[in-house]
């Protein structure tokens, strides 16, 4: 059957031999006995059937017309041909024959057009695959009558890429399409790429992808003036911190009514998806970019974007100026305020936004904790929500992780503490004036009387006196077992508040920064009793402030290191012992600040002035007026030296009273 | 020698209640205040004796001042005849000068105890203070130290418990020289025994003249 089949091509062959015109060599007629066959294919193993037909018509007239077929396919002749030979798909066949015309087009020709010789040396666009293979007509023709469009897409049709010396790639592919549906469909390249031409084709070096941007933002501006832009105040704005191509992209670039029938936040990620910047009056930027996947992930998932940035639409974009971040983010907390009010007014009191406001750009604000756009819903992970305020209270934190409270959280209890837990997470509030014993007790239920069980005094169990305890020392003072200390603070007495530093320096009349002359005069880095004395004396004098006293841990850090119960002080003479190693501290509260602390003497305790100033605490044993003692041994000397003088005096005296009872 | 029916059952019961009292709680009180010297008890204990202790005296104080008044004696035996100031003043120099000279030279005691008068002028003085006075004060203060923030208010009145503290600590400095002298003084009847033995029966005995 196959001798059959092969037996009428040969037949075939013969008679269209016939049929091709004279001029053609001889060799070529050959060949096209066969190939002038249109239905002739060969089945390629990865992909649809390759036609071998060649129409001879048309390729005499193509510039190769007059050479024979060896010249390209020097592997074929009569004797080898037809055999089977296997291609895997059309481009490896390509790629193998396009190396047939470095035969005669030298490479030092191929170079001349100097974008010519980039391709060719690329290799990636094979000669086939801009000048066809067997109909290749004069260049110079085609060039005359090619159009400008067609001429440039002739290579950048293919998937051409440029890589800058920023390793960043940029790609030259052009779809036509693209540029057909964009508003620059009627345009040739050449309107806006008006540097090139059939004869010039100029190589641009740029380092980075944004400076290639930013360079072919000339190419707009050319239609696109100053003047146009700048009836939009807030576009104009954007041309200087973007480039156009950012938003707008390469060639589909889309009619502005097209973008504004977008999805809301479509319109307003045309832009913001970019990596655009805002520029501060000090010079400072930041991103304004958002990542639409920031936004779909977040609890504001459902929101348009107008729902927060209310000033915002889809026909208004204010120009806004901020004078730095810092002024950006403090007006940023405007935007949760539209909804979260209750959060903004608790943070507006916490030590965090005194620190913002005071100019430590660490302290968190809404933006730090929660993110811009990628707002997520609290974590249930209780190791993972507090990692956040450890990354600045890292001291804390590894106190923390030592605790009893972090192996609750180790062993997966459902209401074991995190940061916020006991701090709160909007209104946290220097610890001196947190209270942060009533946010144990939000736990620890019933505290009172479970220390009341072993904490009172006979013969009646008040849970007063438990009171007197939780006054005076702060729940870490007996639940760590790390260095203690006695703080003094200024209170004043009618405002039932601790004095701040700026009103103790208003008192003295002086800065704020001298508030620690004015106290440790002889700058020892210690307070004195005289020096202590002396300078309550001149707030008392102006003030109805007074010392009033605590007991809590020395380093605040070391607050976190919770022990289990078993391991708590129940231990009274622990504290009720002169003996007791506690170190002073003086306060001064700063409003909404860490309080500045003083190394005090620890005699101020135990001096008589203490009495005045030190009203409302007394430490049974540690704190006792020492001068007292003294008056105590006086007193119990003379309370003896009373009998023993008498009865000396009677014992000296009883003669007197023998010779008189004797009636002498 | 005739006996006078000085001191009546509820006053002895008070008096001796009052006078351990009086020791428990000037010892505990010093251990308290000597946690790191004295070596009686431990500081917790110390608080708890001087409280059970402080609240018998406190309730030993009404024994007194409810017989008194009751009885109608307080005003008679504790009261200093201040309507009569010339004569309680020679009196309380003739009571000084005996126990600074007579008692020397054989003078006898110029106070003479009845049921209606047991107490010299100086006794009637001190006792009037001790008792009106300065054991209250005491209790008082005491109280304020034993439950600080339930009693806050009367510490604020005072100002502060520093001072709570400072008038409970003074008074404790003067009963324990006060409490050697009035042991000394007690010895100082017609015999070493004869006022001690008396608060133990009620009867003092005094020697009549012939």
């Amino acid at each position: 059957m196959r001798g059959i089949i092969m037996g009428g091509v040969i037949v075939v062959c013969f008679l269209l031999l016939y049929l091709v015109n004279d001029a053609i060599s001889d060799d070529v007629k050959s060949c096209l006995r066969c190939h002038g066959i249109k239905t002739l294919s060969k089945q390629l193993e990865k992909g649809p059937s390759l036609s071998l037909y060649i129409d001879g018509a048309k390729f005499e007239k193509s510039v190769h017309g007059a050479m024979d077929c060896s010249s390209c396919h020097p592997d074929i002749t009569m004797k080898n041909h037809p055999r089977p030979k296997k291609v895997s798909d059309k481009m490896v066949y390509v790629k193998e024959f396009s190396k047939n015309c470095l035969t005669c087009h030298d490479q030092d020709s191929l170079m001349k057009p100097k974008m010519h010789g980039e391709i060719v040396k690329k290799g990636v666009i094979l000669c086939a695959q801009c000048h066809g293979s067997h109909y290749i007509g004069s260049i110079k023709e085609w060039k005359d009558k090619v159009s400008f469009d067609d001429y440039c897409l002739t290579c950048h049709q293919f998937n051409m890429t440029k890589t800058l010396p920023s390793k960043e790639k940029v790609s030259l592919k052009i779809d036509e399409q693209e540029i057909k549906s964009s508003v620059h469909a009627k345009f040739q390249c050449l309107v806006c790429h008006d540097d090139f031409s059939k004869v010039d084709h100029p190589v641009y070096n740029y380092k980075s992808k944004s400076e290639y941007r930013t360079r072919m933002v000339a190419i707009c501006i050319k239609c696109h003036t100053n003047k146009e832009l700048q009836k939009n105040l807030a576009h104009y704005a954007l041309t200087k911190t973007a480039s156009c191509i950012e938003c707008h992209g390469y060639h589909g670039v889309k009619s502005v009514k097209t973008v504004k029938s977008l999805p809301e936040n479509q319109y307003c990620l045309k832009c913001h998806s970019s990596s655009i910047v805002m520029k501060m009056k000090n010079g400072e930027t930041l991103s304004v970019q958002v990542k639409e996947s920031d936004l779909l992930s977040s609890v504001h998932k459902k929101l348009k974007c107008t729902d927060c940035h209310k000033e915002f639409s889809t026909t208004q974009h204010p120009v806004r100026n901020f004078d730095s971040v810092k002024d950006y983010r403090a007006k940023a907390k405007d935007v949760c305020n539209n909804c979260h009010q209750d959060a903004v007014i608790k943070y507006d009191m916490s030590i965090h936004a005194e620190a913002l406001k005071k100019g430590n750009q660490q302290s968190p604000d809404c933006l730090k904790c929660h993110g811009y756009h990628k707002v997520a819903l609290i974590t249930k992970d209780r190791n993972a929500s507090s990692e956040l305020c450890i990354r600045c209270h890292s001291e804390s934190g590894q106190a923390f992780k030592v605790s009893v409270h972090q192996k609750a959280i180790n062993d997966g209890k459902q209401n074991a503490p995190t940061c916020a837990s006991c701090h709160n997470s909007h209104d946290v509030l220097p610890t001196n004036v947190a209270k942060l014993g009533d946010s144990c007790a939000k736990c620890h239920k019933n505290v009172k009387i479970s220390h009341n069980k072993w904490l009172w005094n006979p013969p009646v169990r008040l849970t007063t006196f438990v009171d007197a305890h939780f006054d005076s020392a702060s729940c870490a003072a007996c639940h760590t077992t790390v260095n203690k200390a006695i703080y003094l603070t200024f209170v004043d007495r009618g405002k039932k508040k601790p004095l701040t530093e700026a009103e103790v320096a208003k008192i003295f009349g002086v800065d704020v920064k001298d508030v620690k002359s004015k106290l440790d005069c002889n700058n020892d880095g210690k307070v004195q009793q005289e020096e202590l004395w002396q300078f309550i004396s001149t707030i008392k004098a102006k003030s109805n402030a007074n010392l009033s006293g605590r007991i809590d841990v020395l380093n605040s850090s070391d607050a976190h290191k919770i022990e289990p119960k078993s391991k708590a002080i129940k231990d009274c003479a622990v504290c009720h012992n002169p003996l007791a190693t506690f170190a002073t501290k003086l306060e001064i509260n700063r409003e909404g600040e860490k309080p500045i602390k003083f190394v005090l003497d620890n005699k101020v305790l135990n001096s008589v002035y203490a009495i005045p100033n030190i009203k409302d605490f007394y430490v049974l044993a540690l704190t006792k007026i020492k001068i007292l003692d003294t008056l105590f041994f006086i007193a119990l000397l003379g309370g003896i030296a009373v009998p023993v003088g008498h009865v000396t005096l009677r014992i000296l005296t009883a003669p007197i009273r023998r010779k008189r009872r004797e009636g002498k | 020698m005739k006996k006078i029916y000085l001191h009546p059952l509820p006053v002895r019961i008070w008096h001796w209640i009052n006078a351990i009292g009086f020791i428990v709680l000037i010892l505990t009180g010093a251990q308290i205040r000597f946690a790191d010297s004295m070596g009686l008890m431990s500081f917790e204990t110390a608080v708890q004796i001087h409280s059970w202790f402080g609240f018998i005296l406190l309730a030993n104080y009404f024994i007194w001042l409810f017989y008194y008044l009751f009885s109608g004696k307080l005003f008679k035996i504790y009261i200093p005849p201040f309507w009569k100031p010339v004569e309680f003043i020679r009196n309380s120099l003739r009571q000084v000068k005996y126990y600074g000279y007579g008692i020397m030279v054989g003078d006898k005691n110029p106070h003479h105890p009845t049921p209606e008068n047991k107490f010299n002028p100086l006794q009637q003085v001190s006792y009037l203070m001790i008792m009106v006075a300065l054991i209250p004060l005491q209790i008082l203060t005491g109280l304020m130290l034993w439950d600080p923030k339930f009693f806050s208010s009367l510490i604020n009145i005072i100002g502060g418990i520093q001072i709570a503290t400072l008038i409970h600590t003074g008074l404790w400095i003067f009963f324990s020289a006060f409490i050697i002298v009035h042991f000394y003084l007690a010895t100082l009847g017609h015999t070493p025994m004869a006022h001690i033995k008396a608060m133990i029966t009620g009867y003092e005995e005094e020697y009549e003249e012939h």
